[in-house]
């Protein structure tokens, strides 16, 4: 059918100024906006109406401009997130989000802006309901949606929060995010939003298969058939060695895959040419020959040895083990009188970060820059280097802001195929992956089949647990191995017990590589220990609460590796903070049980821990302060911030060594060329190392700047345009910075500074210091179920976390209010299924209307290693969340779900074999 | 961008646009909101060679209620039935389904027409349509027919509207007193396609005996469901908690759904058998409240 659609000239306002463009009619509205008007504030996350990032409004309403065709924009006015400042001046709106910090990333923050927006157009003074309905169709995967329901209410005039007025005073305020302001106007640049002007487009083509081989016939026809397609890359192409993975020793996933693919998703070819071509040309257009073969989906058929194993050089299709042993956890468990065993399953959990994977890549002389939403700029370098057979230093990564990353952005998705594309075909090559696409091809949270057992005394103390988990970690190793190291150190729980055995096995299948997803098997396995702590807390009829205060971690006391806890060991202080809530909650839920036969309500409480840092690695972070001579410093931050708030922090820290105002302060975050490497942002490190390395970085700058007025230590310094002025108390001292010598960048004073989290390595039986310190928290969650329909709602929940020391209390609390929604969903709804929910609206994650009130208490035990006391609490934030809720469900109903998410079904068919076994 | 080329119509009047579904046949598809055509010709579940959009069409946008009638126009947007007055005052059960269905972008352009047109059994509006015993107008190059609600979904993702048909109205016969309806729905997160969802709208006479009943079923089969047993079963009858039970029964018999991601075959039974108590017995509240 040669039917080619013609340009159509479509009239309508825009922004408030009139507007006419010559497009297809059916074009998507958003394309419109960002392709052909350069109005990239809008964002596409789903392309399909599911996510919302993409809100704009068309007549004052809100609507999704990927289902808005451009011919249905004739006459009307248009309005994006763009059009809301004026003259540069945020809007009230704008300015409440900013306050309350209700852009973390900012991927999904305009079209927020837009559905907000067109509430208080209709009802300037809306309730908290109206305010959730009306943001309904916006997905929001870092704020748990909080701050954003708040700040809304706060534009309206509604309710407002109690916040500091001048919140941009140093370490420990709520300083507004540095990067803040071109996210609510909309100019921020994600992954997806630039390119070269002359950049070909990339689309990757990826099995339909779990499992196959495949033939690919050779391109010319093909490509002879369709003038815009220029080059089909396969695997030959690739100039270095065409595999990556996150282990130097690992790099088991090909770039583009050889002959065999073993996951549904997998890269075997990628077209490159304009947009509109590579487009058109569908993947059956190509012709591949597959043929599929049987695919190792469960962890019995990857441990039977029926089928052939996932990797040749895998035989058992073991990747990794993890082990460790303290005492004999076996014969005090076998010698004890109460005890408490069972096992749990859980699911692949999708990061679903808002930003799909993208970015450009550029050969620039014999050195290729790559434009691409990153969490880890540095080993991103190394990877592409080795690629394309060339040396890191010949790679300049230059990270965009980054739309959400939670760990999923660790692993490499567009960057080799984005290198090898520029380096061969000579062109700036750009890409960004669909919905779809993001889906099947990324890594996810490692699915778990546990079995634990744990003994206590009859006064209630610990004696023994024991740990075996099985993780599907799917077809290439990723960070499989990490979950297996750091399970086996945390599956007890923040708890003392004098005998532990755990044994943690990651095997692989024909399933998505599982990667890294906030948590690293802890989330896992924290579902395991607390189930086990609530059955031997009823055992010895101790409250759930007091059981685990009893037991908890506390200094001067060894952890499961043996390791001393010195400092900084806050748990019994989280249980204690929520001892009244708790107690109180249980209450009322009783109270409302009496009355109600089909509702049932019940309170749980889940505890955690988490080591900050690598596993029994060397993991520094080196920062860098200048001042030029204009005055402005400058923190080089080579610590990626993807939502959570690290370019700020990173900020505060080091204004407060140094001594002079955050306001003062500009940065440049991530470029391999200009920062210094400060590692990954993972493995909740970056507030603690990188923000250790900042502190050191300011006290560096500040000494010099001390000697060179030789002022006394304790000196107060001023900046004023050009000039330092260093007062002690003989006076006030000045240097002139046009006077001094630049050095590198510009800057005429540069400090340093490195820090690396002393560890030590484990032994056979897993015994050592992995890490140097450890975040602690706890949280209780009522939930509500009602017993005849399966359904669970989580009515509020109050989470304590022991931070060390709070540098920005706003960005903390939207870390833990994050952390929640993220546990939320995967306690109730997320479940990735291979080929099946490969979209948004089959894979569920918790909108803001599923979203309970949250409460949050911050204890601070200091950690002396850290930036003025403080540690991370990205990933210890989400943990205790979904045992919390299981054990709401639990007291609800008197059912325990082993099979996680505790999906309606599931539980209605738990209460229902409970009630025929009754 | 949408995948396969094709030609984009803007007809200004039905006839017109009849006229183009004659000329194209099955090539054609029908532009209304929008919010599940576009979706399906990005998959390219759908790649029509001509896209006829009535959007610009007027006269297709109205709520009235005439002569024993509520007449809905075809590109009536869900959002305008959340708004309307006589809905909000006579017709709880389309205020329910219009308040469940997704999310407000989707409300703001999606029609009751084009979800009904579109033949998807996880549709809220099919299962509400038959519980109220409505009737839908189609025009074609013969002039218009009135196709009754039972009629319109003979198969899975088919309607009984011919190729050069199109929806232009839903008429619904108004409620008569001590009326009360209710639509009640799972779903696995705010926003999401029901994984079961039960539509009901009754009257009652002076004893509080039930005179008429419609019962709709939502995504528990290829097409949306009438609960005809159920429906039967409570015809006359003032229904206690046995009885209840029992419809609920006969209801879920009815069903027909198949396992996927939302929960079992027999789980979705279990909603349906829970969801048409709870629906009837919400109705029967409203319908007292409204004597």
């Amino acid at each position: 059918m040669e039917v080619e659609t013609a340009s159509k000239t479509i009239r309508f306002k825009l922004n408030g100024q009139a507007c006419s463009i010559a497009s297809n009619p059916v074009t998507r509205t958003s394309d419109v906006l960002r392709e052909e008007l350069g109005l990239t504030g809008t964002k596409v996350g789903c392309d399909a109406g599911d996510c919302g990032a993409c809100t704009i409004l068309i007549d004052g309403e809100q609507r999704f401009a990927c289902l808005t065709a451009a011919g249905q924009l004739e006459g009307c006015d248009v309005q994006t997130v763009e059009g809301l400042a004026k003259d540069g001046k945020l809007s009230p709106l704008q300015q409440a989000f900013h306050r309350y910090g209700a852009a973390q990333c900012g991927i999904c923050t305009p079209g927020m802006l837009m559905a907000a927006q067109s509430l208080l157009n209709v009802k300037p003074s809306p309730s908290r309901e109206e305010v959730e309905d009306a943001l309904g169709g916006v997905l929001c995967r870092c704020t748990g949606y909080s701050k954003i329901v708040a700040a809304v209410l706060e534009a309206s005039g509604t309710e407002t929060q109690e916040l500091p007025a001048d919140a941009d005073s140093g370490f420990g305020s709520r300083t507004r995010k540095v990067d803040g302001e071109p996210k609510l106007l909309g100019t921020e640049i994600y992954g997806a939003d630039t390119a070269p002007d002359d950049s070909l487009w990339m689309r990757v083509v990826r099995s339909p298969h779990p499992r196959a081989t495949f033939v690919l016939p050779s391109p010319e026809k093909i490509i002879e058939e369709n003038p815009g397609l220029m080059r089909i890359l396969t695997w030959q192409d690739v100039p270095g060695n065409n595999g990556f993975g996150i282990y130097p020793h690992i790099k088991d996933q090909p770039v583009l895959a050889k002959d065999q693919v073993r996951y549904r998703g997998e890269a075997v070819a990628a077209l490159i040419g304009d947009r509109k071509s590579i487009e058109a040309v569908t993947d059956d257009d190509l012709g591949i020959e597959w043929v599929p073969q049987d695919a190792i989906e469960s962890y019995e058929s990857a441990l039977e040895g029926k089928i052939s194993p996932v990797q040749e050089i895998h035989e058992d299709n073991l990747l990794a083990r993890g082990f460790l042993k303290k005492g004999d956890a076996e014969s005090v468990y076998e010698q004890s009188l109460i005890k408490a065993q069972g096992s749990w399953e859980t699911s692949y959990v999708e990061h679903a970060y808002i930003e799909p994977e993208a970015g450009y890549a550029v050969k620039r002389g014999q050195r290729l820059e790559l434009f691409v939403s990153t969490q880890t700029p540095y080993m991103d370098r190394d990877e592409v280097a080795q690629v394309l057979g060339i040396g890191p230093d010949q790679v300049r990564i230059i990270p965009s802001a980054v739309g959400g990353g939670f760990g999923g952005k660790l692993d490499c998705s567009v960057q080799p195929l984005l290198a090898v594309a520029a380096w061969i075909l000579e062109k700036p090559i750009r890409c960004t992956f669909t919905r779809p696409e993001s889906l099947a091809s990324s890594t996810k949270r490692h699915p778990a089949k546990m079995k634990a057992s744990a003994s206590c005394d009859k006064d209630g103390s610990l004696t023994s647990l024991s740990f075996e988990g099985d993780f599907n970690t799917g077809a290439y190793a990723s960070w499989g191995p990490t979950v297996a190291d750091r399970v086996p150190i945390h599956c007890s729980g923040p708890y003392f017990v004098p005998n532990i055995l755990a044994k943690t096995r990651a095997l692989l299948t024909n399933g998505p590589p599982s990667g890294a997803f906030r948590g690293f098997g802890v989330p896992q396995s924290a579902i395991a220990h607390e189930a086990l702590m609530d059955s031997l807390a009823e055992q010895t009829g101790i409250d759930q609460l007091e059981f685990r205060l009893k037991n908890a971690l506390r200094k001067g006391q060894k952890t499961g590796s043996g390791q001393l806890l010195e400092n900084s060991v806050g748990q019994a202080e989280c249980l204690e903070a929520l001892q009244s809530r708790w107690q109180e909650w249980r209450k009322a839920s009783e109270e409302f049980n009496n009355h109600s036969e089909i509702i049932k309500r019940g309170v749980g409480i889940g505890c955690c821990w988490y080591g900050c840092g690598n596993t029994s690695m060397s993991n520094p972070s080196t920062m860098r302060v200048g001042i030029n001579s204009e005055g402005t410093i400058t923190l080089y931050n080579g610590a990626m911030d993807i939502g959570q708030g690290a370019n700020t922090i990173m900020i505060q820290i080091c204004a407060e060594a140094l001594g002079l105002p955050a306001s003062s302060f500009q940065f440049i975050m991530g470029d391999t060329d200009l920062t210094a490497d400060a590692g990954k942002t993972s493995a909740s490190r970056q507030a603690f190392v990188s923000g250790r390395a900042s502190q050191l970085a300011g006290e560096h700058l500040r000494t010099q700047i001390i000697h060179l007025a030789e002022a006394e230590e304790d000196a107060n310094l001023r900046l004023d345009g050009r000039t330092l002025w260093v007062q002690d108390k003989n006076g006030e001292h000045s240097i002139l910075l046009s006077d001094l010598l630049p050095r590198t960048n510009g800057d005429v004073l540069v400090g340093e500074g490195t820090f690396d989290p002393p560890t030590t390595k484990l032994d056979e039986n897993g015994q050592g210091s992995p890490y140097a310190t450890y975040g602690f928290g706890a949280h209780i969650a009522e939930v509500e179920v009602d017993l005849k329909l399966g359904t669970t709602r989580v009515l509020r929940l109050a989470a304590a976390h022991d931070v060390g020391k709070t540098v920005n209390p706003t960005q903390v609390e939207g870390q833990i209010q994050g952390g929640v929604a993220q546990g939320l969903g995967m306690a109730l709804m997320e479940e990735y299924v291979q080929g099946v929910t490969e979209n948004l609206h089959d894979y569920l994650i918790p909108t803001v209307g599923d979203m309970p009130d949250i409460e949050i208490l911050l204890i601070e035990d200091p950690e002396p290693l850290g930036p003025f006391g403080a540690k991370g609490i990205g990933e210890h934030a989400l943990i205790p969340t979904a045992p919390a809720i299981l054990g709401g469900i639990r007291q609800a109903t008197g059912v325990s779900i082993h099979r996680i998410p505790a999906t309606p079904d599931r539980v209605l068919q738990a209460i229902q074999q409970k009630g025929m076994q009754a | 961008m949408i995948p396969p080329s094709f030609e984009y119509l803007t007809p200004s009047n039905i006839s017109d646009a009849v006229a183009l579904l004659q000329k194209h046949g099955d090539e054609a598809k029908i532009l209304a909101g929008g919010h599940s055509l576009i979706p399906a010709m990005r998959l390219r579940l759908a790649e029509p060679g001509y896209l006829i959009d009535i959007s610009g069409i007027g006269g297709l946008d109205y709520i009235q209620e005439e002569s024993g009638q509520l007449r809905i126009g075809a590109m009536t947007c869900e959002a305008a039935l959340e708004e309307s007055e006589i809905v909000q005052s006579k017709y709880p059960l389309l205020l329910d389904t219009a308040k469940m269905i997704a999310d407000p972008s989707v409300r703001n352009m999606a029609t009751v027409g084009g979800n009904l047109a579109h033949g998807d059994p996880a549709n809220d509006h099919p299962a509400t349509m038959l519980a109220l015993r409505a009737s839908v107008v189609a025009e074609g190059p013969n002039g218009t027919r009135e196709i009754k609600i039972d009629d319109f979904f003979p198969d899975f993702f088919t309607t009984a509207l011919a190729e050069d048909e199109i929806l232009t109205e839903i008429r619904i016969p108004s409620p008569p007193s001590a009326s009360g309806g209710a639509y009640l729905k799972i779903e696995r997160k705010v926003g999401d396609y029901a994984a079961a969802a039960v539509a009901c709208q009754l009257n009652i006479d002076s004893s509080g005996s039930i005179e008429n009943i419609g019962l709709g079923l939502t995504n528990v089969g290829s097409t949306p469901i009438r609960a005809s047993s159920a429906e039967e079963l409570l015809k006359g009858k003032k229904p206690d908690e046995n009885m209840l039970a029992e419809a609920g029964r006969l209801a879920a018999a009815d069903s027909e759904p198949m396992e996927d991601l939302r929960g079992s075959a027999e789980y979705k039974r279990a909603l349906v058998n829970e969801l048409t108590q709870r629906a009837i017995k919400l109705s029967l509240q409203r319908a007292e409240g409204s004597r």
